[in-house]
């Protein structure tokens, strides 16, 4: 077992005049979930691309599974979902899941019995003859899937693979996920849907412009915004808030500001701390002021704030318009 | 784990023919082709009883004995032409005006120099038909011919014998002990010369297509992660090849047995099948027409490839598809150079350059005029083209298939084949 799935150092890539990824690294470890997040445009698919050796990078190095790179020797090993879905309308289901088994490696008898097996899972046996192009889109989803998993790969790439599911099939895929990452494979993904993201990752890796903006943990990434974040405050009693209100009123703790998502509680705000204040200092100040509270809460931002915050609310508005409209 | 299942070319390669032989269309195709093939020759013979090549046509006798055209109205209307003798000063623009009305169809001029001399002359709205025009020929051919005859003092039962038909026939001979009938070999080589053009261009289309709808539904993008492009081209080609050979297999051992059986053919239609001796198609022949199927195929095959990978849509395709489509309708066009004089120069040309010798050599063979060696290298000069055009069209696949939209210029063409 490698403890290094994917090894990304230094890679650039660029379109005519259009950089568009520009020195990107980053380390994806082995058997875990791992998403890479960014607006569109960002540069998730060039990436990814390079990473199936469908396109070369002008600089950089790629390393796959134990430090091969993008190519035939590999590929077998490598399962790959395409930004740009496609099969052949008018192969019958069963044989199209079988020939890109075949493709990656498998024997034809091997293939033939995985492909069934993979039908049989998705419940798609009954349609095992019929041709794609018979199929409803959600089926040929499930298709696309089997195809890209048939030979069992240690690493799994999936570009967007949340894009254009509905819910049922989302709910599908996510089980799919979890499945490869029990059963030890490697998952790396691209999105730009933050919720999707937030409820599965491990490990992220945020781009924007073609320039990696932060990576690492997941739940690291959210500490440490949370550590340079806001408190959400509940006061016991209107004469609590306004003694509240005064022990900040300096400015030098950090600001009051209406609670994020609204709320019609008068008692209740959020504090946003100021530079370098944490967030105990902030509830001795209120105590010590003799401040009556019945909630403290140091707030934990969503992937989506935090993205909002690093990536800039330009680029990030762009991801939240695209987000709706695939909603 | 490590590759264990057949190379990727392999698989490729079947999955296009299997996804082609499958096809509904295939079968109706395939059996349709020799179903025309044989409608090619029993409709003509058929329709050439059913056109009626007779007409109405008014005679002008200007000659100074004026017996010409009396005996030229007897004689068409011996061969059931509806003739008439109009006097002698009618003037042109009346019978132009009567042909206009559709009074009659055409009038003959005899000038007043007739028999001795001058022209007769037709016209006619019929005047393109040369059946119509031929009987008409005979017709004056032979009353002056028989004026003349008495003219000079021949008598009537001497001329008959005089102008009995000559018995001719050519044979088309190699040298070899046994010839066949040169309007039979003739026939066989243009139909093997059709044949084959058709199916290089409908296989190399096909391939071309294919390309395009791969583009365009986007399961490129799975094929590239998963196969080398070079893989991808060679079992497409070797694929869509596979389906063609069949189908043309099938096609010429139609075309044998029916050529074979032609007369009994044309006998259930009742019409008669003429004395033709076609030539025996030797082992030998049948493989070099199928080898030059499979060259020219992978020649052209290659290229439609290429260009389907350069275009987005299927518009798109046909227009950059023109300029290659007539790299192969132009040798077509020079087919009456070979055929006329299978041992002459342009023929020796044509049968040597890579673009025309997958359609017109195989026919120069079939003719006697190509000898083995020559045979040999034009296979060679093909073959080797062939690899030439194969390595310079894969590269210009394996940019172009993950391109959208924009045409590429000839200079990033160029960027294309030496990246």
């Amino acid at each position: 077992m490698t403890t290094i799935a994917v090894r990304v150092t230094g890679i650039s890539k660029r379109f005519g005049n259009h950089l568009a990824v520009d020195d990107v690294s980053f380390e994806v470890p082995a058997g875990v979930i791992y998403g890479v997040l960014g607006p569109n445009g960002a540069g998730k698919s060039t990436t990814l691309r390079m990473m199936n050796d469908i396109i070369a990078p002008d600089a950089g190095t790629i390393e796959l599974l134990d430090g091969q790179h993008p190519g035939r020797a590999v590929a077998a090993r490598i399962g790959y979902l395409p930004e740009e879905r496609g099969l052949y309308p008018k192969m019958p289901v069963a044989e199209m899941i079988g020939f890109m088994g075949e493709l990656r490696g498998l024997t034809g008898g091997e293939a033939r019995r995985r492909a069934g097996a993979w039908l049989e899972r998705l419940g798609l046996t009954q349609w095992a003859r019929n041709k794609v192009q018979d199929l409803s889109k959600g089926m040929q989803q499930k298709v696309q899937f089997a195809a890209a998993l048939i030979h069992e790969p240690e690493l799994v790439i999936l570009d967007e693979p949340w894009s254009g599911l509905d819910p049922i099939n989302a709910d599908v895929l996510r089980e799919v996920v979890h499945e490869l990452r029990a059963s030890g494979k490697t998952v790396l993904f691209s999105t730009h849907q933050m919720e999707q993201a937030e409820k599965i990752c491990e490990h992220v890796c945020i781009i924007a412009r073609g320039k990696k903006v932060l990576d690492g943990r997941l739940a690291e990434v959210k500490r440490a915004a949370a550590e340079e974040g806001r408190v959400a405050l509940g006061f016991a009693a209107a004469a609590d808030r306004v003694a509240g209100e005064a022990t900040l009123a300096a400015g030098t703790l950090g600001a009051v500001r209406p609670p994020r998502g609204g709320t019609d509680d008068p008692l209740a705000v959020e504090v946003e701390l100021a530079a370098g204040v944490a967030a105990g200092a902030l509830l001795a100040a209120l105590v010590g002021a003799g401040v009556g509270l019945r909630r403290f809460e140091v707030v934990t931002p969503s992937l989506h704030q935090i993205f909002v915050e690093r990536v800039g609310r330009d680029a990030a508005s762009v991801a939240a318009r695209t987000e709706e409209a695939v909603a | 784990m490590s590759r264990r299942g057949r190379p990727d070319w392999l698989v490729i390669a079947r999955r296009e023919f299997l996804e082609r032989v499958r096809s509904p269309w295939f079968v109706v195709v395939t059996l349709l082709g020799p179903v025309l093939m044989v409608a090619s020759i029993v409709l003509p013979a058929l329709l050439g009883r059913a056109v009626d090549n007779s007409a109405r046509v008014q005679v002008v006798d200007r000659s100074a004995s004026a017996e010409v055209g009396p005996a030229v109205v007897g004689a068409l209307t011996a061969v059931g032409w509806k003739a008439e003798l109009v006097p002698a000063s009618t003037a042109e623009p009346a019978l132009l005006g009567r042909i206009k009305a559709d009074a009659i169809d055409g009038f003959l001029v005899i000038p007043a120099e007739s028999p001795g001399g001058g022209t007769v002359a037709y016209q006619g709205r019929n005047a393109a038909n040369p059946i119509g025009m031929a009987v008409l020929q005979q017709v004056v051919t032979q009353v002056v011919q028989a004026l003349r005859a008495r003219a000079a003092g021949l008598p009537e039962d001497k001329l008959a014998s005089v102008l009995a038909p000559v018995p001719f026939g050519a044979t088309h001979t190699t040298g070899e002990a046994h010839g066949s009938s040169g309007m039979a070999a003739m026939a066989v080589g243009y139909a093997v010369m059709f044949v084959l053009y058709m199916a290089i261009i409908l296989y190399a289309v096909n391939v071309l297509r294919s390309v395009v709808q791969e583009k365009t539904n986007r399961v490129v993008e799975l094929m590239v992660a998963a196969a080398k492009p070079r893989a991808l081209m060679l079992g497409k080609i070797l694929g869509v090849g596979a389906v063609g050979l069949v189908q043309v297999a099938v096609w010429v051992g139609m075309s044998v047995v029916s050529m074979k059986y032609r007369a009994e053919l044309l006998g259930v239609f009742g019409v008669a099948a003429g004395s033709w001796n076609v030539p025996p198609l030797r082992a030998a022949d049948v493989a070099v027409v199928l080898s030059y199927f499979v060259l020219g195929y992978f020649f052209y095959a290659a290229m439609y490839a290429a260009v389907g990978a350069m275009v987005s849509s299927d518009q798109e395709a046909q227009q950059v598809q023109t300029p290659v489509a007539m790299l192969l309708v132009v040798p077509v066009l020079c087919v009456q150079l070979v055929a006329g004089d299978p041992r002459g120069t342009a023929a020796q040309i044509l049968t040597m350059v890579p673009f025309s010798a997958p359609v017109l050599m195989p026919m120069r063979w079939l003719l006697g005029g190509a000898s083995v060696g020559e045979l040999l290298v034009s296979m060679g000069i093909l073959a080797l083209s062939t690899w030439l055009v194969a390595m310079v069209a894969a590269r210009v696949y394996r940019v172009g298939i993950l391109m959208y939209g924009k045409r590429p210029s000839l200079r990033e063409l160029w960027r294309w084949i030496r990246y």
